[in-house]
């Protein structure tokens, strides 16, 4: 191996897959649809606009709290709730139909310091110093930002940039810091970490946290996310009856324990909270309508003016009462949205079936002449702006490594009715042309796949995937339903409830119900949210770091730290090494189960959700809220992974090298991975793509054990050496994961998926058995290959994906990359859907696509100023190309491109 | 207030965007905050400019008195929505 050369020239000289992009010039997308010209005039204002945070709702949200010391908590929260909704500026913009938005800004989020409050100080501030030493600050410190868009990765004027991406105006700062000094050993982060201190093996927590074995902690990052929501009691009841009902309970509640000895008397404190914070929404929305009839005054030219007075009668009407039109029950449930994610620090909050949810007002409103479908389709278009303006505020490791600055706002369409038909209808095929002629990241798209499903429908979905945005995405409904009565069989999930099911965040199987809408004496059953988050629990922990510990007995070679008890093992067999990895796997479960229960337990007594929890069944019947498990289902903390092929693929060297061939010790090959095979480090080379590492100068010594790495069977070849890893590991895990015990004594289960973890936590894994490099980007979800290790074309991928029982798992991952040529024409359509179909009748959970050209990729990594509006799809996900970090950059450009299907 | 202090986040024709930037509605052009506003500013409602403002500090923190129980606040906080603002023009 000659040095100074980079890694593809060298494997390809082996006759080992290395330029794997077609030669020539750059293939455009076959489907190209333009917005309607108002959709275009607000988008193309989203592009121009930074992410902005400002502090008007903790400032109000902290004055309110402060106030009320001594209070029942869920009171107390609810009054802060209602003070900070109700003191929301409101801004309208010209030409917007739907209107509202977090803040005051168009891009617009802001803190929660009652969450977490170290961050955001001012780096010189002891504070700031102090969060440095918790173990969470490692995720920060790895994680990057991509460099365009609304990212406001450096300060500027009077701009100050915070986390890396947010930027808030110079003058709001000194408030930030004195609201954030308020919340410090109040702060569900502090609260956590003084209980979660009493955790025997904290340390090793703390060790796991700060080698990035594991990216986050959910209880004061990310409370709640990756769930449906459900908008069924104010579509149905209106906000004025939703009060009504909550004064009616209260009387039959009070001083009633109702034979509950330990909830029973909360539910008193439960519907007063409930009537405060939909107060608290009454009035912003009529804030929000006061803003429109002003600037109706305000305006002389006669069409906006008539539209802002139309935006007013809409608002006015949604502040009390069951929407009459699509319009309005449209404008409610964005609303409604975004009311859930400003109570709370939220990603992956899911519309749900939303098509199916709206089908009664667009059903009677086209039988009635009132709206027409061009009209629906320009609605559908700003509702795509307004969702995909949504940002999340939290620390650079949770918005940049983990979520990419996205907030997965899925849609799912498709799937099943109640008695089992097809549940597809008109207004889902207008989402699916809304997400081709609006192309943008929010809300991204998942078709539930099922055999009864049309083909007009399901090719409508391929269409759709050839406008190279990445949506929609492709779940298996079986595999998801089989799911959700494995996992809430026990909570008295049955078949007809299951088929509600729909997508909470990226490709999160997540519990749902039916409810009975009744619109003008007609009766529908319409699909809804009806379970807590799965964003938490234990997330995400990196496969193959913790393999690399068992091979460093337990020591951390990055940080110098000691992470696990040494093991001191000999590994004499392969069966010895794979059982110290499921030790080590274990401990680290038990740890980060305990410590993530304890966080979640301080979020439930002190910042419980109210809005969220009011709007899911069965809360409202039952008087409880979420943390009282108020949900229908509950079981939903689960263990996420990440980095599987690259374990897979480890083992199987190891395992082929090391016991069968012992052709190398152990010993050897962990000195070689200490020494990244003699080359230089992703740091010093720039790139987080094996395609761009480059060999040291003068150091040979670790080519021949490199070379027989590199070749060792891999993941995703339909080869029964690395596949029966993967099936032995799967059988394992999702076993494993239901031993540990969630805060509401629920059983936890696997998730499996990567969103953009395997960028962060790549770059805190050495060099890797299967040849991966030091610092470089794991391979993304849990069943993609590892870029250019699948050889063999799709169908062997296929096979090599399936050979575990999906219906196991909430989920498994499949991203592919496709040239756009493969799949062009009607014939290229067709293929396409045979291909999806192909994976999933074989029993895969879910596969999406990046129908692009990789030469296009490498042209905006070069020139981003010439691609605002590129998308790809990343892991479960699609971003604006600008926005996402170099990492992850580099790993969509290194996947394996399909040539043909 | 002398004009030299204002921005156009201090006028109720401007819609704020971003941190950096807005629409103004009387132009109907995007235009960046901190440039110099012009004649047709129209005060928007803001702490500093509320009778009920007081004890300023360097921070632009002062002391609320308009509420029902006095807090502290800030200068730039608006208060469009505020129901004790009280103009101390």
């Amino acid at each position: 191996m000659r040095n100074g050369e980079k890694i593809m020239e060298i494997l390809s000289q082996k006759g080992l897959p290395g330029k794997n992009h077609k030669e020539g010039g750059m293939t455009q997308r076959e489907v190209k649809k333009e917005p309607k010209e108002r959709t275009k005039y607000l988008r193309d204002i989203y592009y121009d606009t930074l992410s902005t945070s400002n502090v008007e709702f903790p400032y109000w949200y902290t004055r309110k709290w402060n106030e009320l010391d001594g209070e029942i908590s869920v009171i107390r929260r609810a009054e802060a709730l209602k003070c900070a909704f109700s003191h929301l500026t409101p801004t309208i913009y010209p030409k917007e139909k739907l209107v509202m938005q977090k803040t005051n800004y168009y891009r617009g989020s802001f803190p929660m310091p009652w969450l977490s409050e170290g961050f955001f100080v001012a780096k010189e501030d002891e504070l700031y110093q102090e969060a440095l030493n918790r173990g969470s600050a490692s995720a920060d410190e790895l994680s990057k930002f991509g460099t365009g868009g609304g990212n406001v990765t450096q300060s500027f004027g009077k701009v100050v940039s915070i986390a890396g991406k947010f930027g808030m105006r110079q003058e709001e700062i000194p408030v930030l810091t004195k609201l954030s000094r308020e919340w410090v050993g109040k702060s569900v982060e502090d609260l956590g970490h003084k209980y979660e201190q009493m955790v025997p093996n904290y340390q090793i927590k703390e060790n796991i946290m700060k080698t990035l074995i594991c990216m986050f902690d959910s209880g004061y990052t990310l409370p709640q996310g990756r769930e449906v929501i459900n908008y069924y009691y104010p579509l149905q009841y209106g906000f004025d009856q939703i009060i009504e009902m909550a004064e009616e309970c209260k009387q039959a509640v009070a001083g009633n324990a109702g034979g509950d000895g330990i909830t029973g008397m909360d539910r008193l404190y439960f519907y007063e909270a409930v009537k405060l914070v939909v107060e608290g929404m009454q009035n912003w929305i009529l804030n929000y309508a006061k803003e429109a009839e002003r600037l109706s005054k305000e305006t002389e030219e006669d069409k906006q003016k008539k539209e802002y007075e139309e935006i007013a009668d809409c608002l006015k009407w949604i502040a009390h009462h069951q929407p009459r039109t699509f319009r309005e029950a449209l404008q409610m449930i964005y609303t409604l949205h975004i009311a859930v994610l400003n109570e709370d620090a939220i990603s992956g909050l899911s519309p749900g079936r939303v098509g199916q949810v709206l089908y009664p007002w667009f059903e009677q409103d086209m039988e009635a002449g009132k709206i027409t479908e061009e009209e629906v389709l320009e609605l559908l278009e700003l509702y795509r702006v307004k969702m995909t303006c949504i940002d999340c505020f939290a620390s650079t490791g949770v918005v940049g490594g983990v979520l990419s600055g996205n907030t997965f706002n899925n849609l799912s369409l498709g799937g099943l009715t109640k008695e089992g038909n097809s549940a597809a209808n008109r207004l889902e095929m207008l989402i699916l042309e809304a997400g081709m002629t609006c192309e943008s990241t929010q809300p991204t798209l998942s078709i539930l796949y099922d055999e009864k499903l049309p083909e007009e429908f399901l090719l409508k979905g391929i269409e759709c995937n050839k406008t190279g945005v990445g949506y929609p995405a492709w779940m298996n409904n079986q595999i998801g339903v089989q799911f959700l009565m494995g996992q809430y069989g026990e909570e008295g999930m049955d078949l007809k409830e299951a088929r509600s099911i729909a997508i909470g965040g990226c490709l999160e199987t997540s519990p749902c119900c039916w409810k009975e809408l009744t619109l003008n004496g007609k009766t529908y059953s319409i699909p809804g949210g009806a379970g807590q988050p799965t964003s938490v629990g234990v997330h995400f922990i990196a496969n193959p770091k913790i393999l690399e510990l068992v091979l460093t007995n337990g020591y951390d070679h990055r940080t110098n730290i000691q992470v696990y008890p040494p093991h001191n093992k000999a590994l004499k067999s392969y069966e010895e090494l794979w059982e110290t990895f499921q030790d080590y796997y274990r401990i680290t479960c038990d740890c980060l189960a305990k410590t993530n229960n304890i966080q979640h337990d301080v979020w439930r007594k002190n910042n419980m959700s109210v809005i969220n929890s009011f709007m899911k069944p069965d809360c409202l019947d039952k008087g409880l809220h979420i943390g009282n498990m108020g949900y229908r289902y509950n079981a939903t903390y689960n263990i996420e992974s990440c980095g599987t092929a690259n374990m897979v693929n480890s083992l199987a060297a190891i395992k082929k090298l090391v016991y069968e061939e012992k052709k190398y010790t152990l010993e050897a090959l962990k000195e070689a991975m200490l020494n990244n095979f003699g080359f230089q480090n992703a740091e010093e080379t720039g790139s987080y793509s094996m395609k761009d590492q480059v060999k040291l100068e003068g150091t040979t010594a670790f080519d021949d054990i490199y070379n027989d790495c590199v070749k060792a069977p891999k993941y995703g070849n339909d080869d029964p050496y690395a596949d029966s890893i993967l099936k032995a590991y799967e059988d394992w895990f999702c076993e494993m994961t239901h031993d540990f015990e969630s805060l509401f004594g629920k059983k936890m289960y696997p998730c499996q998926i990567s969103v953009s973890t395997h960028g962060a936590q790549g770059r805190a894994t050495l060099a890797s058995p299967d040849g991966r490099l030091s610092g470089t980007t794991y391979a993304d979800g849990s069943v993609s290959a590892y870029p250019g290790t699948d050889k063999y074309g799709p169908y062997a991928l296929f096979n090599s994906a399936t050979v575990w029982d999906h219906a196991k798992s909430q989920n498994s991952q499949m991203n592919m990359k496709i040239h756009p040529s493969a799949v062009a024409g009607f014939e290229g359509s067709r293929k396409l859907l045979d291909l999806t179909r192909a994976y999933l009748r074989k029993g895969g959970f879910h596969i999406q696509y990046n129908i692009v050209d990789s030469k296009v990729l490498k042209d905006a990594q070069q020139k981003p100023e010439n691609y605002r509006d590129l998308m790809v799809r990343v892991a479960g996900f699609t971003q604006y190309w600008c926005e996402i970090g170099r990492p992850i950059q580099d790993e969509v450009i290194a996947r394996t491109e399909y040539e043909g299907v | 207030m002398e004009k030299k202090n204002l921005k156009h986040d201090d006028c109720r024709n401007f819609a704020a965007v971003d941190a950096a930037k807005g629409i103004c509605r009387k132009s109907n052009t995007m235009i960046f905050t901190d440039t110099e506003t012009c004649e047709q500013l129209v005060s928007i409602p803001k702490c500093k400019n509320c009778s009920h403002f007081i004890d300023e500090n360097k921070d632009r923190i002062g002391t609320c008195a308009g509420l029902e129980k006095n807090s502290w606040t800030y200068g730039e906080l608006l208060a469009v929505t505020c129901e004790g603002y009280h103009s101390n023009k």
